[in-house]
């Protein structure tokens, strides 16, 4: 399958944290072919296994996603609706969703008319307790068919923008299980030492704990956390947003210098254009909890920028992806077990 | 012609060719005249048995709300206008087509990542908001999409619930889709269907209709805004989606006339087609151009106006009753045939 292709079928799949099930599936069956092993964990971890035998590198992107769930069903009929992760409520009023009821049931995320509105509510944004789903039916018929709990999905399309740029839903972070899964393709054709696992992890956006499970009983040499970062929007303070054709590595305290380094030299030597990000503390990702597990993996942070991070339109660059696999491929192909003795100089 | 077909076509207020052409093609072999006023009407005339009858003028409007390509950042993104009353709180993160071509876009913001406590406050407005086709700079940007180029939601025709749908411009393709209909039956009087242009900017197009006609009485065909759900206080629903077409004594643009106010819900009633009476004066619509033809006197006609009730109205995913539609045409028809 080709690699636009998988991001187009894994980005429809719902995969609300601690509901990774059926994404879990869908990722770990398109793995298979390219593995010698694939497993899913009792979390909904796709853990696949590249045999080799020299150090083992641990590559992970998360496969969860921010969504909302239902809080509350009123007197009409409407869901009232809390958010798992970051969901951005300006991106909601008009939106159509997915409830995952006892059938899967097509809404509205609807809201009181602004010419309802006085001046003052005109001028603010509407906040999460003013919006909810419309789901078409009188009240009794939402009562049987969903529960307080149900998962609710934003709306997932795909879209091809001009320049092989590509909008849509949780391209955070699947279009990084995308850049594994075509990585895992490029090696088919190369020469590795490496014993390699890539990893599709599961509740990164409440904490990155996938990772540090995984992390834990793998229990690589190195590893190499890949996620999205911000291209740069309009508004958005340019010093922390990069461009979106190019890849980002981060470099600060989160990050292993010397993993980061071998990771620069390897873009170098394969002319892969990496931009770098500066980040002071905690990076939000995988990498932070990888590199402290097992008393300590050095784990480095590959990022493909993102516009609009959090919303059902998130824009990526094909291009970028595919730059994403081919380092990583090359990077696996690099790895030696003699880097030990430059971990800490 | 399918309601589907009709909503997923993009006919921005100004940019009606697309629709006009699409009804014109559809319209005309159930008609006997056809033709295309100088507002950009397309009126459609059709014999009655009777010639005695005086003749009965149906109008709906053939444009939507939209956006309009207003200039460029610098690095290809597209700035936008609304055409039409679009809350620009509605299509944060939203999927647009620009132009003939139905170039897609999004309509992006800044990640709540990199929002301050302020930003999340403030409302973005049309000077904050854009639209992203993929462009890698302005000159690509001015090339895939010149200004004055128009763009509409991008949403497809989905039914949902319980024999209701979501689509893009039901406000009023319900009204043209009901108009198509009807010229599709035989009635005792002459009818003409007018087909408008413009009313979402200041029913314009039927101050032309209204010049061009010499009707004693007008119906207009409207979507509304039922305001029936959520934290819409009881004093603020003005109808209810799913319980019937809606007859309007007044709106903002006109006052129904009181025979036709008191005729239409009776034969509803005698023929047991669902009807309500909208309880309020919101809006207004083309019944103002027929009444008394805006500011310039071209209109002289007794009007109502029957709404089909729609949620989210002026948004990407508005909602209606597949029975209120039908309720719309049906109540027609049975005045039709009551003269």
């Amino acid at each position: 399958m080709q690699v636009e292709e998988f991001l187009r079928s894994v980005t429809a799949l719902p995969g609300l944290t601690g509901q990774e099930g059926q994404v879990a599936e869908y990722i770990a069956a398109a793995f298979r072919p390219y593995a010698d092993e694939v497993k899913i964990d009792r979390c909904n971890n796709v853990i696949a296994h590249v045999k080799g035998d020299g150090p083992r590198l641990q590559f992970c992107a998360h496969l969860d996603e921010i969504g909302l769930m239902v809080s509350k069903i009123e007197e009409d009929g409407c869901l009232r609706l809390r958010n798992v992760g970051g969901v951005d409520p300006r991106i909601m009023p008009g939106m159509q969703v997915q409830v995952y009821g006892k059938r899967q049931l097509t809404g509205v995320i609807g809201a009181k008319a602004p010419h309802l509105l006085s001046q003052e509510e005109r001028e603010q944004n509407y906040k999460r307790e003013d919006l909810y789903v419309d789901l078409g039916m009188p009240a009794p018929q939402v009562r049987e068919l969903v529960q307080v709990g149900d998962l609710v999905a934003l709306e997932a399309r795909y879209v091809n923008l001009q320049n092989g740029r590509i909008a849509t839903k949780t391209a955070d972070d699947r279009a990084c299980v995308a850049i594994l899964y075509r990585a895992m393709q490029l090696l088919r054709g190369m020469k590795h030492k490496a014993d390699l696992y890539f990893v599709a992890t599961c509740q990164e956006e409440i904490g990155s704990y996938g990772a540090a499970m995984t992390a834990f009983s793998i229990q690589p040499d190195y590893g190499i956390a890949l996620d999205v970062c911000h291209a740069h929007t309009p508004g958005a303070p340019s010093w922390r947003t990069h461009e979106l054709d190019a890849l980002v590595a981060s470099t600060g305290p989160f990050v292993h210098s010397m993993v980061r380094r071998k990771l620069m030299e390897t873009a170098k030597q394969n002319n892969i254009q990496v931009q770098t990000a500066v980040v002071p503390r905690s990076t939000f990702t995988d990498a932070d909890s990888m590199n402290i597990q097992r008393g300590g993996i050095p784990t480095a942070l590959l990022e493909l920028p993102l516009k609009y991070m959090h919303t059902a339109v998130e824009v990526l660059d094909m291009h970028t992806l595919e730059e994403g696999a081919r380092l990583l491929a090359h990077f696996a192909c690099a790895a030696e077990l003699a880097w030990e003795d430059e971990l800490w100089t | 012609m399918d309601l589907k077909t009709l909503t997923e076509l993009n006919g921005i207020s100004g940019d009606e060719g697309r629709v006009r052409r699409a009804l014109m093609e559809a319209a005309r072999p159930h008609c006997d005249e056809v033709s295309i006023d100088r507002s950009g009407n397309l009126i459609c005339k059709k014999k009655g048995a009777d010639p005695s009858l005086p003749e009965v003028l149906f109008a709906a409007h053939m444009d939507e709300v939209g956006f309009i390509i207003a200039g460029y950042t610098d690095d290809g993104l597209l700035r936008i206008r609304s055409v039409g009353g679009i809350d620009p709180r509605v299509i944060v993160s939203k999927w647009v087509l620009v132009g003939p071509d139905r170039l897609p876009g999004v309509i992006g913001a800044m990640a709540i990542h990199l929002q301050t406590m302020a930003d999340r406050k403030k409302v973005l407005d049309y000077d904050g908001l854009y639209i992203d086709i993929g462009a890698k700079d302005k000159a690509e940007a001015e090339k895939l999409a010149p200004l004055g180029t128009y763009a509409a939601f991008d949403t497809a025709y989905t039914p949902f619930g319980e024999g209701m749908v979501i689509a893009k411009a039901l406000d009023d393709r319900v009204g043209c889709y009901n108009l198509l209909r009807l010229l599709q039956g035989n009635y005792p009087c002459d009818i003409t269907c007018c087909f408008v242009t413009q009313e979402e900017v200041g029913l314009r197009g039927s101050i032309g209709a209204a010049y061009g006609s010499q009707v004693e009485v007008a119906l207009v065909f409207e979507g509304t805004a039922a305001n029936d759900l959520g934290d819409v206080p009881e004093s603020q629903r003005v109808c209810q989606v799913g319980y019937g077409v809606a007859v309007s004594f007044m709106d903002g643009a006109s006052v129904g006339n009181r025979e036709l106010f008191k005729l239409l819900p009776a034969l509803a009633e005698s023929a047991g087609i669902p009807c309500q009476i909208k309880q309020g004066v919101t809006g207004g619509n083309d019944a103002g151009s027929f009444q008394y033809g805006g500011d310039t006197g071209a209109g002289t006609a007794r009007t109502m106006v029957l709404s089909v009730p729609c949620r989210y109205i002026h948004s990407g995913a508005s909602v209606a009753a597949l029975s209120d539609i039908d309720a719309q045409l049906h109540l027609a028809q049975e005045y039709l045939n009551n003269l």
